[in-house]
């Protein structure tokens, strides 16, 4: 019998830790899947699944899995009928009766409550018991077969249903569902060991109508009618090792496309699409061949589906061997602009497949790994396929986000270490939420940490080289295709799980060199470099003097010492120099190659190795510097703040051939609104073989620097006239020729040019008139009847410019806004707005572009007093039954009303929306706007917040989102920027008076209590791994307390869960339940109590623990004492307060099945609460000596001792 | 169902009408001999086919050259001037031998009465030409009901097709189409009408015509053709027919074409809007204003991404010409709905018809399909008798 203690070190996979040790004590070797009924109409799913388990211990008596929403009926292990648990802390993460409004507190009983089923743990929400008569089996090793029916009634995540509202059967209407979630959900539709770590083989088998198609994971095996013949039953095997979270589902009347190049694949799209699918996976093939070269590795499926659903939960969702992506991104051979993004998306797709679906990871702190490598490839792809330019804009596009964001939220740590709890210094304790499980995530943090990935993976490239980098990659591959191929020798699979650890020993091993400190710079630690560089030119030393400064101090910054390039263009060419940027050391001497003399004929070298002519007029005759770059080639996540003169800057633009540098001096231009820089810019617009995404931003930077010069500008507006040259009719240039879009690059140009130009401002900061009737015109002429391509994006931006083009009215004392004093302008504006949108319902262009437009100019015009600000039209385009897109733009137009006009009513209809529509990225749509667009901010008064709201949004994070992490993640999110951390001011004050209040507010500023916070509970969400299958039958003493302390409090909502299905659901088919609890509590209980009685006793350094933990726990109850308390702790109290209700349960030292027994157990809880409090009594007494006095008795936390669990 | 019908007693009355036709337009019978001699009260030559042609009623016989003067039929086509006469003759006929000089009926039974005399006399004449010397009263009845409601189905069809084309005249092509579509071979008409053996019915008697001012002549009119009896309407003023040159410069300069193309779309974009917005529900961005901006209401869809994904009507169309005048060759060459099953040019090559399928569902598919195994292609087994439900 192993003890206990040890169960624990299998978690802590840190880098030095060799191979994958389960955390559950067996080993999953297959599992069937079978779905034998769905119903459409009432949204239910009815199957069983059988998982075929070995034991890797003799006393396995408990087997946990995942399993969210199901309903379970029955389970057996080898056909005997076996007692389990079903409950699930995270439905309600905090208790009903707690006052607490406090996001600390809840993040950190979230965290928990995720850690406590979490399979990486070792745990489940649902607890098996073993049946006595098999323990001599379980003994022996010998396999266990887990028969579990369940069946699912209208679930609100894992599976999504779209049945819409029309005549015909449900293939006639085009019904379908399909799986979903954010990273591993797959516990929402099926019980599993919903881990990325557990792999097995799968036997999936759906039966559907006759008219559905049933598309999952692994190759099809047969198709047979039932009995009846009115329906089929797919039967899929995947005999490559997959982890459950990577399996999918998708149902539907859907039309089936053979790849035409590739046999093997299949691709499904909702009836009457088909040929749009076929246009847009007919470039499918390309990237799966560039993939397989590049990997020199084949793909490692038999067979590849793509699937195409609607209402789709995010566009791209990688299983293995199939993809689910949303059917939004079909487009036909008329669309430019979707074409590429839908292209990135495939790729995306497929690069997932090898990494991520194929290759999973041992751990969530491997995760990066992953992400890193397939958004590496996938960034490779993009080079091949859109070119280098496209790729460097790209990167360079993507480091600024993660900068900006990095710098915004204090930093996105790579690979978080979780290890025992020992470290103080916690690594994301600049966040509101727990990074130690991907369910607590911010979503937008998780987009930055795959941006971050991907970008660190590039620069592990730039370390060791592209070819080492695809060995590593080919390696990887190679291990696992060997692994997965060994069909009966399960402890092989790890090979196909990769670690952080594994990653870096192939990478040394293959490279020879040694990345630890890159490792540690970008993936162990996080932020960014933040660089300030200025420079002097000695004339007389020749020598350029470089002065490089680094923020390190700001959040979300670190200091960078290594190696830093800087190129240098001179008059004889440029050069590169590599700094070595020291502790101290800001100042660099680099020697210069030219004299400043200059000679007028030659021409100037550049780094590509062309040489051109250029006008050296306007650069500073002493220095022979044209311009210079910090960190040309971006191998720092880093943002760089460089100061040269202007015309070093004009030169950079015009001769510098890479795009970043073009694009930074563009940037940079904006502060120097000269003639110089105007000509430099305009010059750049009409360069044909300049990147067009660099002409597009010079667009709008020509506009900016023509309203900074408008009392010097002469001429026409800015960009007209090149307009005219380039778009409009030779005889009649205030024609625009009718539309030819062969040539993208103009095409961007042309959709752009008027947008930019709209923001030209006149004396009077009016859109000038003059660029008002062009864009007009240009509407009025825009003429597609020829053209080969759409022009509803062409259109939209029309619409874009004309919105772009409105000030704000001259409003004389607040009249109301009606038509007569409309502006003309502005009538003419609305005019074309109105045709536009109403044209739209007759002729509706792809993806209602022209509709989203035109709610957003409407929304500007309100915005700024042309019309009446009034939502009723947003609103009505926001319903249900508008295309996706429409609906956000007009939902984005509703949050935009709520913050300006502060209506509690537009508020109270978001949050409406928020809880009841039938689209779950719609949901997390609007979360995510009010988030970036808060109606208030926690600093600022606004009538809106209030009690209500913010029980209404507590209500919505602890209970209302529990079928989502995303959706409760996003409400997380917006209750931190509406209420900040601490208890929302508009609060009235707890009973406890005005000196918590205040202290409380210390606490949330002062850092370092936080992170102790975190600390203290990190370690309990940790420590209950593996203890499960002893604790409560073998070994009663063994256990610590802060499993319990997860146990109870999982107890405490499993029974809230449980009595709450059995009264909603008064299903007579639910026997198990009520038959089987007296079993397993009758086995639990005897060798229960003593564990419960006796932990205090018999291991007397308890309460020392808790407190080296420094949770927030014992300092609640110290308050409830009454004792002396630090400020420190003091502050700490709101945070404590609440946990104290779990902490009393959990002490009660009892196992998740408990909760049937509190009568037993009542007296003993109250007895042990004293005993608690005692320990922490001296505690306190013995470690903080000074303290001030200070009394406390909160009637909220003296109910939360009654908590429901000793109520019933 | 009843252009089967028309279509079927084409074959039958074809020939019928032909001689119909042929017997009003011999000219060996003499206008205006019958005319003195009948001297009777045409009836209103058209009550259900042509109104803008109906005559009034006139005691005395008019001259013929009163008659060719006739405005109202000069304006005319010449084909529709024909086929007016046509009915006309044939009113004039039949009342003339039947009601010599007796008028005690009333105007409209007058005129059916006499409609029904002039086919008669169609009919008998047509019969004489086919070779009959004699024929049941049963059967000359039978044939001159077949003909009338063939006259009056070409008639109905022509009033159709140009009330379609939103005019109140029938022109010489709403009559050629009609013929079309009802199965005659157009082409044919000239030559019969030309052939010598033909009988030349009497010119009927025609009402007085409304006192109308003599309108300008412009040019000097066409004479008949001889197959023409000279009793029918002149031809009108050639410049109804006949291509007139203008001294103005048609419109060709670019900006105004393009100015004339733009505005011309918007008022059209304008007008459909607007009156969608007045028939539908509306919204509006002011209170005290609904009309001014009138926004067609935003209604949800059932199936909101079929419209929003699949190209326009519009959209094809215009498609479907930029594919017809093959403007440029892109590398990837669209699939549109229009032309899935039948092609697929460029991208997919050679492949694409063995793509089609979406058999799977129905579990049939043509031999080239089954070349490709792939398991959704497959046909759906049935099911054995085996343990099946013993998992459940």
């Amino acid at each position: 019998m192993p003890p206990t203690g040890l169960e624990p070190a299998r978690m802590n996979r840190k880098k030095g830790d060799k191979g994958f040790e389960s955390p559950r004590p067996y080993k999953l070797t297959h599992q069937v899947v079978c779905i034998n009924n769905i119903n459409f109409q009432r949204k239910s799913v009815v199957g069983f699944v059988e998982l075929t388990i070995f034991p890797t211990v003799a006393n396995l008596n408990r087997i946990k899995l995942n399993s969210k929403q199901c309903r379970i009926y029955r389970v057996r292990i080898n056909d005997l009928e076996a007692a389990f648990i079903y409950n699930d802390p995270t439905l309600e993460v905090c208790h009903n009766e707690s006052k607490q409004r406090n996001l600390n507190y809840f993040s950190n009983a979230y965290a928990a409550a995720v850690s406590a089923v979490d399979p990486d743990a070792g745990n489940g929400e649902l607890c098996i018991k073993v049946p006595s008569e098999l323990w001599k089996h379980v003994d022996e090793l010998k396999v266990l077969k887990i028969h579990i029916n369940f069946s699912l009634d209208q679930p609100k995540g894992g599976l999504h249903f779209v049945v819409p509202s029309v005549e015909g059967s449900m293939a006639e209407r085009g019904a379908h569902v399909f799986s979903c979630g954010y990273q591993n959900s797959t516990r929402f539709w099926f019980p599993c060991v919903d881990s990325y770590s557990e792999l097995c083989t799968w036997k999936l088998e759906f039966t559907v109508d006759a008219a559905m198609v049933a598309v999952s994971n692994g190759d099809l095996v047969e198709t047979v009618y039932t009995h009846d013949m009115r329906k089929k039953t797919f039967h899929y095997m995947l005999t490559i090792p997959t982890a459950a979270s990577n399996i999918a589902l998708a149902i539907g009347p859907f039309e089936i496309l053979v790849d035409p190049y590739m046999h093997e694949v299949t691709h499904f799209c909702l009836p009457q699409l088909l040929p749009l699918l076929k246009h847009t996976t007919s470039y499918l093939h390309e990237v799966f061949e560039f993939y397989e070269e590049i990997l020199t590795c084949r793909y490692p499926y038999s067979c590849f589906k793509t699937v195409f659903i609607d209402e789709a939960y995010v566009e791209v969702a990688a299983y293995a061997s199939m993809s689910i992506f949303s059917t939004n991104l079909l487009h036909s051979a008329m669309i430019i602009d979707e074409t590429p993004l839908t292209r990135r998306c495939l790729a995306q797709s497929l690069a997932q497949q090898f990494f991520g679906c194929f290759i999973s990871r041992m751990s969530w702190s491997d995760e990066w790994v992953l992400k890193g490598i397939s958004g590496y490839i996938y960034g490779l792809w993009m080079k091949k396929t859109f070119g280098v330019n496209e790729y460097r804009h790209w990167i360079k596009e993507e480091l600024d986000k993660i900068v900006a964001y990095e710098l915004k939220t204090g930093g996105v740590l790579l690979h978080p270490i979780f290890g025992g709890g020992k470290e103080k210094d916690n690594p994301a304790s600049h966040l509101y939420f727990s990074i130690k499980h991907p369910h607590t995530l911010s979503w937008e943090y998780y987009t930055m940490f795959q941006c971050k990935a991907h970008l660190v993976m590039r620069l592990i490239e730039n370390r060791i080289s592209m070819e080492f980098m695809l060995q590593v990659f080919n390696k990887l591959l190679s291990l696992a295709s060997t692994a997965s191929s060994q069909k009966f020798q399960s402890h092989m699979w790890s090979q196909m799980l990769v670690s952080t650890f594994g990653f870096l020993k192939s990478i040394s091993n293959v490279s020879g060199k040694d990345i630890q400190p890159l490792i540690k710079q970008w993936v162990d630690q996080s932020g960014v470099v933040k660089f300030y560089g200025s420079f002097a030119f000695n004339r007389k030393r020749n020598v350029l003097e470089l002065e490089i400064k680094q923020d390190y101090t700001s959040p979300g910054t670190q200091k960078y010492v290594g190696p830093l390039k800087v190129t240098v263009q001179e008059l004889d060419g440029s050069f590169n120099h590599t700094l070595q940027i020291e502790e101290n050391s800001l100042k660099h001497d680099i020697p210069c190659h030219s004299k400043s003399r200059r000679n007028k004929k030659k021409k100037i070298p550049l780094m590509n190795g062309e040489e051109v002519d250029m006008d050296l007029s306007a650069m500073d005759a002493d220095s022979p510097l044209l311009w210079i770059r910090i960190d040309p080639d971006m191998s720092v996540l880093r943002k760089v703040e460089f100061e040269q003169a202007d015309f070093m800057w004009q030169y950079q633009l015009r001769y510098e051939r890479d795009v970043v540098a073009q694009q930074e001096s563009i940037l940079a231009l904006e502060k120097f609104p000269t003639p110089a820089s105007r000509l430099a810019l305009t010059d750049i617009l009409e360069q044909e073989q300049c990147f067009y995404r660099v002409r597009m931003s010079a667009c709008f930077c020509l506009a900016k620097i023509a309203n900074s010069m408008v009392s010097t500008w002469t001429g026409p507006p800015a960009m007209k006239s090149l307009f005219t040259r380039m778009f409009c009719c030779k005889t009649c240039p205030n024609i625009v020729k009718t539309n030819n879009f062969m040539s993208f690059q103009s095409y961007f140009l042309q959709k752009t040019m008027p947008v930019a130009m709209a923001l030209l401002r006149d004396v009077h900061n009016l859109c000038p008139k003059e660029v008002l009737t062009f864009i007009l015109d240009l509407i009025k002429y825009n003429d597609n009847r020829k053209n080969k391509f759409s022009d509803n994006y062409y259109r939209a931006e029309m619409i874009d410019a004309l919105a772009n083009s409105v000030t704000p009215a001259v409003s004389v004392n607040n009249e109301v806004r009606t038509l007569d004093n409309l502006n003309p302008d502005v009538r003419l504006i609305l005019e074309e707005i109105t045709r536009f949108l109403n044209m739209e319902k007759l002729l509706p262009s792809y993806r209602h572009t022209i509709t989203v437009s035109c709610l957003r100019a409407i929304r500007v015009l309100q915005k700024n007093g042309h019309v009446p600000s009034d939502p009723t039209l947003f609103k009505s385009y926001a319903e249900y039954g508008h295309f996706v897109d429409i609906r956000i733009a007009a939902l984005e137009a509703v949050v935009d009303y709520t913050k300006v006009d502060r209506s509690y009513e537009e508020l109270q209809w978001l949050l409406n929306m928020i809880q009841n529509d039938p689209v779950p990225y719609v949901r997390h749509k609007i979360l995510h706007m009010l988030t970036k667009n808060p109606p208030f901010t926690k600093n600022m008064e606004s009538p809106l917040c209030n009690e209500a709201l913010v029980d209404q949004l507590w209500k919505l994070m602890n209970s209302g989102t529990s079928h989502d992490w995303r959706l409760r993640c996003g409400a997380v999110d917006l209750y931190f920027t509406l209420f900040g951390l601490s208890r929302p001011s508009c609060l009235p004050l707890p009973e406890l008076g005005l000196v918590l209040n205040l202290k409380e507010k210390k606490a949330v500023l002062n850092p370092t209590i936080i992170p102790e916070v975190i600390t203290g509970n990190q370690e309990t969400a940790i420590n209950p791994s593996g203890h499960a299958q002893l604790v409560g039958f073998q070994n009663p003493f063994s256990s610590s307390q802060d499993e319990e302390e997860i146990d109870m409090d999982t107890v405490h909502d499993s029974q809230a869960f449980i009595s709450h299905h059995l009264n909603m659901l008064e299903r007579p088919s639910t026997p198990g339940l009520s038959k089987y609890r007296p079993a397993s509590s009758r086995a639990l209980m005897p060798q229960h109590s003593p564990g419960g009685d006796g932990t205090p006793l018999t291991k007397p350094q308890w309460g020392m623990e808790l407190a080296r933990k420094g949770t927030g726990i014992h300092l609640g109850v110290f308050n409830l004492e009454g004792k002396e308390q630090s400020p420190l702790e003091m502050s700490m109290h709101p945070v404590a307060t609440a946990p104290l209700s779990v902490f009393s349960k959990e002490s009660t030292s009892s196992k998740h099945s408990d909760h049937h027994h509190h009568h037993h157990h009542e007296h003993k809880k109250k007895k042990k609460k004293h005993k608690h409090k005692h320990k922490h009594k001296h505690k306190h007494e013995s470690k903080e000596k000074d303290k001030e006095p200070f009394t406390f008795s909160s009637p909220a936390s003296g109910r939360s001792i009654r908590s429901p669990s000793l109520s019933d | 169902m009843r252009n089967d019908y028309v279509r079927k007693e084409v074959c039958k009355r074809g020939r019928i009408f032909r001689a119909n036709f042929e017997a009003h337009s011999n000219p060996s019978l003499s206008v205006g001999h019958v005319s003195r001699v009948l001297r009777t009260p045409p009836p209103p030559t058209s009550v259900g086919l042509w109104k803008t042609q109906r005559c009034e009623h006139r005691p005395a016989p008019f001259p013929p050259d009163d008659y060719k003067s006739h405005p109202a039929l000069r304006s005319r086509t010449l084909r529709q001037s024909k086929m007016a006469d046509t009915m006309a003759t044939a009113g004039a006929g039949s009342s003339g031998t039947r009601s010599g000089g007796k008028q005690s009926t009333n105007p409209a039974d007058n005129y059916h009465l006499a409609r029904r005399r002039t086919l008669q006399v169609v009919v008998s004449s047509l019969l004489t030409e086919a070779g009959f010397e004699s024929a049941e009263k049963a059967s000359v009845e039978t044939l001159t009901e077949m003909l009338q409601s063939y006259i009056s189905e070409i008639g109905r069809s022509a009033k159709s097709y140009c009330e379609h084309t939103a005019r109140t005249q029938p022109t010489l092509s709403d009559i050629v189409v009609t013929l079309v579509e009802m199965g005659f071979n157009v082409d044919t008409l000239p030559a019969y009408a030309k052939r010598s053996q033909r009988m030349v019915i009497t010119a009927p008697p025609v009402t007085n015509q409304p006192v109308t001012p003599k309108a300008l002549t412009a040019g000097q009119n066409r004479p008949h053709p001889p197959h023409i009896p000279s009793h029918f309407p002149e031809f009108p003023d050639p410049h109804t027919y006949i291509k007139t040159p203008t001294y103005r410069e048609p419109v060709s300069d670019y900006q105004v074409l393009r100015e004339k193309a733009a505005s011309q779309r918007r008022d059209v974009e304008r007008a459909l809007t607007r009156f969608m917005a007045k028939t539908g529900e509306t919204q509006s961005l002011f209170k005290d204003d609904v009309s001014t901006f009138p926004l067609i209401a935003a209604r949800p869809f059932t199936i909101p991404y079929l419209t929003a994904l699949l190209p326009s009507e519009l959209e094809m169309q215009q498609m479907e010409e930029t594919d017809s005048s093959e403007q440029d060759e892109q590398t990837d060459t669209e699939n549109l709905p229009l032309h899935i099953s039948t092609d697929d040019s460029g991208a997919e090559k050679e492949n694409t018809s063995v793509l089609q399928q979406n058999s799977s569902l129905t579990g049939s598919r043509n031999g080239e399909e089954s070349l490709i195994d792939n398991p959704y292609l497959r046909p759906v087994k049935k099911p054995k008798i085996r343990r099946k439900k013993s998992l459940s």
